[in-house]
């Protein structure tokens, strides 16, 4: 029969070997950094390019049609808003504090979980019609310019790549996402129950 | 080098042992416990410079080290490596048998324990003071005495139901 002092020893003298060296460390700790920030910010870039692209069509071209002005408002507005979203994700990486306790700390990141699970879910839905709305509202007049043939092309592909998205795109983010979060859920249960034994 | 990748260095030369050994309690396993380590300095570079002094930098690794762990997800690879835990120490108990068969024992003694259990007594037997495992683990250090009290009178049960076998 040991006591826990035969423990105590035996942890002492356990030594273990730490396998990455600190100039490896640092290495991979830049590394990764620069990943995350710039697969982050080069989504936010994207975005923003495309607001400028649309925002140089409403400037430069002289739209006859009311609706057609409405529409690319709509789109614009749209694609601004999830550009504040994506911001407000990147700001979460680059500013997430990891030193506070570990339950404010982990009731945080389901707060933040929930949040994502609500972007692909009630928020994704307002983008997809703010996008269809202004979109048709936009071919209103520009279909006018067109031949059948390219109108045809045009409606095909615009729609096609909403639906995708719409479709098998989201279906994959949502899967990805509801195993994440089934995950937390799972051990922020687990956790806060043992939390509860300890008071 | 800047100022900030030599200061890294040095926290990493002075905690990273501290850090593995507290991954490794928590997850029985070196490689996992390897992902854990790399996880929490990753970490600690993003915000060292939101470092302020308020608490003992070894403090502030240790919680963050606490918090990576318990809110380590399992990817695919990890979640296998999960449900092949106990096989793991299994397999390492025979491993060690000839070397150290009472420290396997030990790891699967600790791996039996909850999560927030096998942090505070690997934090216990690094023998951090009790008022910074308090602030660690956000738990009064009052509450604390207690669970450590039992933790090790449940630890002490597990490793010697074990040893008997």
């Amino acid at each position: 029969m040991q006591e826990f002092d035969h423990i105590e020893a035996l942890w002492a003298k356990h030594t273990v070997d730490v396998k990455i060296s600190a100039d490896d460390m640092l290495k991979q700790a830049k590394k990764d950094v620069s990943n995350i920030r710039t697969k982050s910010l080069l989504n936010i870039i994207g975005m923003a390019l495309s607001i400028f692209a649309l925002a140089s069509i409403w400037i430069w071209y002289d739209f006859n049609s009311i609706a057609a002005q409405l529409g690319l408002s709509i789109v614009i507005i749209a694609v601004l808003a999830t550009t504040v979203i994506l911001y407000n994700n990147h700001r979460v990486i680059s500013q997430n504090d990891f030193t506070q306790n570990p339950h404010i700390f982990l009731q945080k990141l389901k707060i933040y979980q929930l949040q994502r699970h609500q972007l692909y879910n009630k928020m994704f839905w307002v983008y997809v019609a703010a996008l269809s709305i202004g979109t048709a509202l936009y071919f209103s007049e520009i279909l006018t310019l067109l031949t059948p043939w390219l109108q045809g092309l045009l409606l095909f592909f615009s729609f096609g790549w909403i639906i995708f998205c719409s479709t098998l795109v989201r279906k994959a983010v949502i899967k990805r996402d509801k195993e994440r979060i089934a995950l937390l859920i799972e051990k922020f249960e687990r956790i806060s129950n043992q939390f509860k034994e300890a008071e | 080098m800047d100022r900030k990748d030599q200061l890294f260095k040095e926290i990493f030369d002075k905690n990273s042992k501290k850090i593995f050994h507290l991954c490794y309690g928590y997850t029985g396993d070196a490689d996992s416990a390897n992902d854990l380590l790399q996880e929490t300095f990753l970490k600690v570079w993003q915000n060292l410079d939101k470092f302020r002094n308020k608490s003992l930098i070894s403090t502030w690794i240790y919680r963050i080290a606490v918090n990576t762990c318990l809110t380590y997800l399992r990817s695919e690879k990890r979640q296998a490596k999960d449900e092949l835990t106990d096989n793991i120490i299994e397999n390492k108990i025979e491993e060690y048998s000839e070397k150290n068969e009472q420290v396997a024992l030990l790891y699967k003694s600790i791996s039996k324990l909850e999560e927030n259990d096998r942090l505070i007594i690997t934090m216990v037997l690094d023998e951090l003071p009790y008022n910074e495992i308090a602030e660690i683990s956000g738990i009064s250090e009052g509450n604390l005495r207690v669970r450590i009290h039992r933790i090790k009178q449940k630890l002490t049960e597990i490793y010697n139901q074990h040893a008997r076998i």
